[in-house]
C-alpha cells in the first residue's frame, strides 16, 4: 500500500535525489496535461477525463489486493459489471425510473442512495468472496488463488446473464443530458459530475489509508503480514477490508458507468476489468496514486487515439503502450508499493 | 456462457444418435443441418430464420426417405461466435447423413465455415449473408480453396455491394441527406457494408466528413461522436449489428450534441421492435426515432398472406424480417434432394450439384430463385424500413417503406 510522501511515517527512508524529483513530478504532469488539453480541445479533454475516472476507480481494486495479498484479482472487473447491474436495479426496476430527472432536490437523494447501495452491496460480496474463495487458499502456492479468481470471475458472469439475460440491459439515465458551456464547447454536467465523484472518492481513500489507524493496519500488513500480525495487526480483518473498499470502489465505478452509458451487459467486467489492470499495472502494481494515474493515462490514450484517427487501434495502443513502459520501467511509471518490496 | 455449449453438446448428442440409427423403417435418413446464433440478443434476429427453415421441412415429404433435422447454435455469451460456428462445421461435416446446412447468419461465421464445408462438398444455404467477399472475387476464392470448381455455398440474400448503395440511395434521395458520419464494428459485414455505403454515398453526390471504427465490447463512442459533432453531418451511419454496438452508438449521441440526427443502418440493427430484449429500437430507446435500415430480402414476397399465416398458425408469432429467407433456403435444399432423387441416389454430392446448377430456377417463397457461377443469387431486392415509435403500443417497431429490384 502506497503512502503519499506528505503523508509518509516519520522517519522514513528518503531516496537520494529527492530535492529535484517532488519538482519534476509536478512540472512533467502538467506539462502533459496542459499539452493534451492543448491538442486534444476541451470536450475531447473532458471525455478522456471521464472514461479515465471510470478506470482509474476500477483499478484501485485491483491495486489494493495486489498490494496487501498479491493476488491479481482477476474477479474484480465482474465487480464492476454486478455494480452496475445492482445500480439498474435499483434505479430502474424497483424504483421504475426511465428518464433523466432534472430537479436537483429529486435527483440528489437518488445518486445518493444509487451510490450508497450499490457500495454497500458490492461491498459485501467482495468480502463474502475473499472469505469462501481467497481465504482458505492464503498459503497456497500463488498460482491457486489467480486460477480460482479467474472462476469467480465466471461465476458472477453467468449469475448475472441467467437473470439479466446475454444481451444490453437498459440503464436509466436519470442525470438530465445538461451542457455547462464554456467558450465554444459544450460540456455535459454528467462528465463533470463523474469526474468529481471519482477524485472525492480518490482523495477519501488515500486520507483513509495514509491518516487512519485502519489505513496503517493496511500499509503494515502489506509491507510484511508476520510482522504486522506480530506487532497486533488483525490480519483477517484488515484484508478484508481491503477487499470491502476495492468492491465498494467498483460498485460506484457501475454506478457511473451506468450512468453515463444507460446500457450494461454482464460481459461489461471484462474489458474494462482488463484496461484497469493495465492501468494498474502501468501506474505501478500495488501504488494506489499510481493506479488512478493509470487509469486517467489510458482514458486519454485512448481518446487520444480516437482524435488522431486511430479509432480502429484503440485497443492495440493501450497495450502497445503497457508493454512499451513495462520495457522501460517493469514496476510501472510510479514504481510498486513504496519502497518495502521489490 | 455455459448453457450454449450445453446447448451444442445436446445437438452432438443427436447427431450420434441419428448416425448410428443410419436408416429408419426401410428409410434412408437424411438430415438437414440448421446453424444459427440462437441464443441472447441473436435470437431476436436469428430465431425467424430459424422457424421459416423448419416450418418448411416440416411439410415436405419424400418417399424413401426420412428427412430429420439437427440444430447448433454457436451463440457464445449471447453473440455470435467464429470459434465456435467453426466447431459446428466440423462436428455437421463428420454427420454423413447431413446433406445441407441452412445458415449461417453472420459473414464472419460463414467466413470461418465455408472453408470446412467446402472441403467436405457439403452444400450450405445461408439466408441472411450479405458480405460479398464470400463468394465474388479473389477472397470468394480463397474461401473455396480446397474445391474452387465445386460451388457449395449459396444464399438468397442480396449481397453488401447492393445493400450498402441502397442505404446510400435512400438517405440521399428519399431522406434529401447531404453529409454522413460513419462507424463501424470492425467485423467482416459491419466494415463491408460501411465501405460500400461510403463509396455510393460519394458517388451520388455526398459527402463523408467522418470514418470511424470501434470493435465489439466498446461502451464508450463518446470521443468519436464528439469528433463526428464537430463536423456537422446531417445524419450518421453505423455498419454492424446491434450487439456489437448499434444500439449503444445511437444512444450516445445524444450526450455527444447529435441529439435527433438521422441514424442509418443496414440489416444488422433490424432486429425486433421496442420490446424485443436486447433489440435495436428496446436499447437505444426514445432515441431510435428517425432511424433507417434495410433488409436484404424482398418484403412483399409473393403469397406473402398465405405464409405469414401458415406461420402465424405454427408459431404464434409475426414473420421476423428473415423468415422466409430461411423458408426459402430450405426449400432450396429440399428441392435439391428431390432432384437427386430422382435421378438416382440422394447422396451429399448429388444434392450439392443440383442446388448449384446455374439452369435451374428454385420455385421458393421469396418467387423464382436461381444461382450465379459463384452462388449468388439472381434475386437483388433490398427493402427500405423506418423506425415509427408510434408502433408495438407506443415502444417503436421497424415500417416497411419500400423495396427496390437491383436487378
Amino acid at each position: 500500500m502506497t503512502a503519499l510522501p506528505a503523508t509518509s511515517e516519520a522517519g522514513a527512508r528518503v531516496p537520494m535525489g529527492a530535492s529535484l524529483r517532488p519538482l519534476l513530478r509536478l512540472v512533467i504532469p502538467a506539462l502533459l496535461v496542459v499539452g493534451a488539453y492543448a491538442f486534444m480541445g476541451p470536450e475531447q479533454f473532458v471525455n478522456a477525463m471521464t472514461r479515465g475516472a471510470i478506470y482509474a476507480l476500477i483499478a484501485l481494486g485491483y491495486t489494493m489486493v495486489y498490494g496487501i495479498i498479491e493476488l491479481i484479482n482477476f474477479a474484480h472487473g465482474d465487480m464492476f459489471m454486478m455494480g452496475a447491474f445492482v445500480s439498474l436495479t435499483f434505479l430502474g426496476q424497483i424504483l421504475g425510473l426511465t428518464g433523466s430527472i432534472t430537479e436537483i432536490a429529486k435527483l440528489a437523494p437518488l445518486l445518493v442512495a444509487a451510490f450508497f447501495i450499490s457500495m454497500i452491496v458490492m461491498g459485501a460480496v467482495g468480502v463474502t468472496i475473499e472469505r469462501l474463495a481467497y481465504k482458505p487458499l492464503r498459503a497456497a502456492p500463488r498460482l491457486a488463488p489467480l486460477i480460482t479468481a479467474i472462476g469467480v470471475s465466471f461465476i458472477l458472469q453467468n449469475i448475472v446473464m441467467l437473470k439479466y439475460g446475454p444481451y444490453q440491459t437498459n440503464s436509466p439515465k436519470i442525470f438530465p443530458s445538461v451542457d455547462i458551456v464554456i467558450g465554444t464547447a459544450k460540456i455535459p454536467a454528467l462528465s463533470l459530475f463523474i469526474i468529481v465523484v471519482a477524485v472525492v472518492m480518490m482523495i477519501a481513500l488515500q486520507l483513509f489509508i495514509g491518516r487512519t489507524r485502519l489505513g496503517r493496519a493496511m500499509r503494515s500488513t502489506a509491507a510484511d503480514r508476520d510482522a504486522a500480525q506480530l506487532m497486533g495487526v488483525n490480519i483477517n480483518r484488515t484484508i478484508a477490508i481491503t477487499f470491502l473498499i476495492g468492491a465498494a470502489l467498483a460498485g460506484a465505478a457501475g454506478v457511473v458507468n451506468g450512468l453515463q452509458y444507460g446500457v450494461s451487459r454482464f460481459d461489461d467486467g471484462f474489458q474494462a476489468g482488463l484496461k484497469a489492470f493495465t492501468a494498474a499495472v502501468l501506474g505501478g502494481i500495488g501504488n494506489t496514486v499510481g493506479a488512478a494515474l493509470g487509469g486517467f493515462i489510458i482514458g486519454f490514450i485512448e481518446v487520444g487515439a480516437t482524435v488522431m484517427g486511430f479509432s480502429r487501434w484503440g485497443p492495440a495502443i493501450v497495450f502497445g503502450t503497457l508493454v512499451i513502459v513495462l520495457v522501460f520501467r517493469p514496476s510501472g511509471l510510479l514504481g510498486q508499493q513504496l519502497g518495502e518490496r521489490a | 456462457m455455459k448453457l450454449a455449449r450445453v446447448g451444442a453438446a445436446l445437438a452432438a448428442a443427436a447427431i450420434v444418435v441419428s448416425a448410428c440409427g443410419g436408416s429408419s423403417g426401410g428409410n434412408k435418413v437424411l438430415t438437414i443441418g440448421i446453424s444459427f446464433p440462437l441464443s441472447g440478443s441473436s435470437l431476436a434476429s436469428a430465431g425467424p430464420a430459424r422457424d421459416g427453415a423448419l416450418l418448411a421441412i416440416k411439410d415436405f415429404t419424400l418417399a424413401g426417405y426420412t428427412i430429420k433435422t439437427t440444430i447448433f447454435d454457436h451463440a457464445v455469451n449471447g453473440s455470435h461466435d467464429p470459434q465456435q460456428g467453426s466447431k459446428d462445421m466440423t462436428t455437421l461435416v463428420a454427420d454423413p447423413t447431413v446433406v445441407g446446412v441452412v445458415g449461417p447468419f453472420n459473414s464472419s461465421i460463414a467466413k470461418v465455415q465455408i472453408p470446412i464445408s467446402n472441403e467436405a462438398g457439403l452444400l450450405q444455404c445461408s439466408p441472411a449473408n450479405t458480405n460479398p467477399d464470400l463468394t465474388k472475387g479473389d477472397a470468394g476464392k480463397q474461401l473455396r480453396a480446397k474445391a474452387p470448381d465445386k460451388i457449395n455455398y449459396v444464399r438468397v440474400a442480396t449481397t453488401d455491394d447492393i445493400q450498402g448503395p441502397a442505404v446510400a440511395t435512400y438517405g440521399i434521395k428519399t431522406l434529401n441527406l447531404k453529409s454522413v458520419a460513419i462507424i463501424d464494428d470492425t467485423e467482416t459485414y459491419g466494415k463491408g457494408i460501411a465501405d460500400a455505403f461510403a463509396a455510393e454515398w460519394t458517388k451520388l453526390g455526398g459527402t463523408v466528413v467522418g470514418r470511424e471504427g470501434a470493435p465489439k465490447g466498446t461502451t464508450d463512442y463518446t470521443a468519436i461522436l464528439t469528433k463526428f459533432a464537430a463536423a456537422k453531418p446531417d445524419a450518421v451511419f453505423y455498419g454492424g449489428v446491434t450487439s456489437t454496438g448499434g444500439g449503444l452508438v445511437r444512444k450516445q449521441m445524444e450526450q455527444s450534441g447529435l441529439t435527433g440526427l438521422a441514424y442509418l443502418g443496414g440489416d444488422g440493427i433490424q432486429d425486433g421492435n421496442g420490446s424485443t430484449d436486447g433489440g435495436y429500437i428496446s436499447i437505444a430507446g426514445a432515441a431510435a426515432a428517425n432511424s433507417f435500415s434495410s433488409v436484404a430480402a424482398i418484403h412483399d414476397i409473393p403469397g406473402a398472406a398465405d405464409f405469414a399465416a401458415k406461420y402465424k398458425a405454427e408459431y404464434k408469432v409475426d414473420l421476423g424480417s428473415y423468415s422466409a429467407s430461411g423458408y426459402a433456403c430450405a426449400q432450396i435444399i429440399l428441392q435439391a434432394i428431390k432432384t437427386a432423387a430422382a435421378k438416382g441416389d440422394v447422396t451429399r454430392e448429388a444434392v450439392r450439384a443440383a442446388a448449384t446448377d446455374t439452369a435451374t430456377k428454385f420455385d421458393t417463397v421469396l418467387g423464382p430463385v436461381s444461382f450465379d457461377a459463384v452462388g449468388d443469387t439472381s434475386q437483388k431486392i433490398i427493402s427500405m424500413y423506418k423506425v415509427d415509435m408510434t408502433a408495438a403500443g407506443g415502444k417503436g417497431d421497424w415500417i416497411f417503406d419500400y423495396q427496390v429490384d437491383y436487378k
